[in-house]
């Protein structure tokens, strides 16, 4: 498979805290072609384990906080391995989720998902026209996400 | 490194073997496990099998979720949460090994296929008590199979 011994980036996808699918952009060949109708499937199933990877947590409890420190929250799904690619997945506070498609060879995965966090903050968050849980299109988005992850 | 459980699930999406390793400390200590009414062990029975279902769906789901994108012979091979690690294995007759640990250890795959091939096949498909199929875990946890998975677990 082309990619799998080069360090990219393959896909972006934005989950609303619904589970429905806002963004979904390919950067490089590599996955597998879906139709779009399959990628919303794919954000539902996912939101679907998501849930449930936090309720089947086998590690023992935590010990209590202490007064006045909140308890920390179960994550879900931080990332998922294949032997064609990795999946990072990173849920931000307000439940939507960033899936972030690399080679599995790509290190600071987390990082690079962040930054989109912030593109998305700076573009899409702080554009008037958008409302909140629609599909993303906004040009300037598309733009910077371009400008950060398809190679030159 | 800290093994949490391992689960077998055969062709059949049943579980015939699950196994749990906890050091923790009951968190009401106060009632001793001989006090336990019957209702109360049928119901954590029931959570166990639950727990084991949704450990079923979820490694269905991402399995069949990295067919799609990855292609027909792309492996899922594990995932990670905050709080443990999923470690995923399946033989060409699709039983399946799941291994859950601490988030800090690396590739389990070729430990998942060492218990298959030196205990699973040596213990289980190889016993002349052990029927074919293993509807309700029949055959799998036998005195062999159960000791070899401690020593090899435990060290």
């Amino acid at each position: 498979m082309q990619g799998s011994d080069v360090k990219v980036v393959f896909a972006l996808l934005i989950i609303n805290k619904a589970g429905g699918l806002i963004y979904n952009r390919t950067f490089a060949p590599g996955l597998q072609k879906l139709d779009s109708n399959d990628y919303l499937i794919l954000a539902g199933t996912f939101h679907g384990i998501h849930a449930i990877s936090r309720s089947i947590n086998p590690a023992p409890a935590s010990p209590p906080p202490l007064p006045g420190h909140r308890k920390t929250p179960t994550t879900g799904i931080e990332s998922v391995e294949s032997s064609h690619f990795r999946m990072t997945c990173f849920q931000t506070s307000t439940g939507v989720k960033f899936l972030l498609f690399t080679s599995p060879e790509q290190p600071n995965t987390d990082t690079v998902v962040r930054r989109c966090y912030e593109i998305y903050g700076d573009y899409v968050i702080k554009n008037p026209f958008y409302s909140m849980e629609m599909p993303i299109r906004v040009e300037k988005f598309d733009r910077a996400l371009g400008g950060y992850l398809v190679r030159p | 490194m800290s093994v949490y459980a391992f689960y077998i699930f055969d062709r059949h999406t049943e579980c015939i073997y699950s196994k749990h390793w906890t050091n923790q400390q009951p968190t009401n200590g106060a009632i001793p496990a001989a006090a336990l009414t019957s209702a109360a062990a049928t119901r954590k029975a029931n959570q166990a099998a639950d727990n084991a279902k949704l450990i079923f769906g979820t490694v269905f789901s991402l399995r069949r979720m990295v067919r799609q994108l990855g292609g027909q012979d792309d492996l899922f091979l594990a995932y990670r949460t905050g709080e443990y690690k999923l470690h995923y294995y399946e033989t060409a007759t699709q039983l399946k090994l799941v291994m859950l640990t601490d988030t800090r250890v690396g590739n389990l795959r070729t430990v998942l296929h060492q218990i298959w091939a030196t205990l699973y096949v040596e213990y289980v498909v190889k016993s002349p008590l052990s029927p074919i199929e293993h509807p309700k875990g029949v055959g799998v946890a036998n005195e062999l199979f159960e000791g070899g998975l401690e020593s090899f677990i435990v060290g």
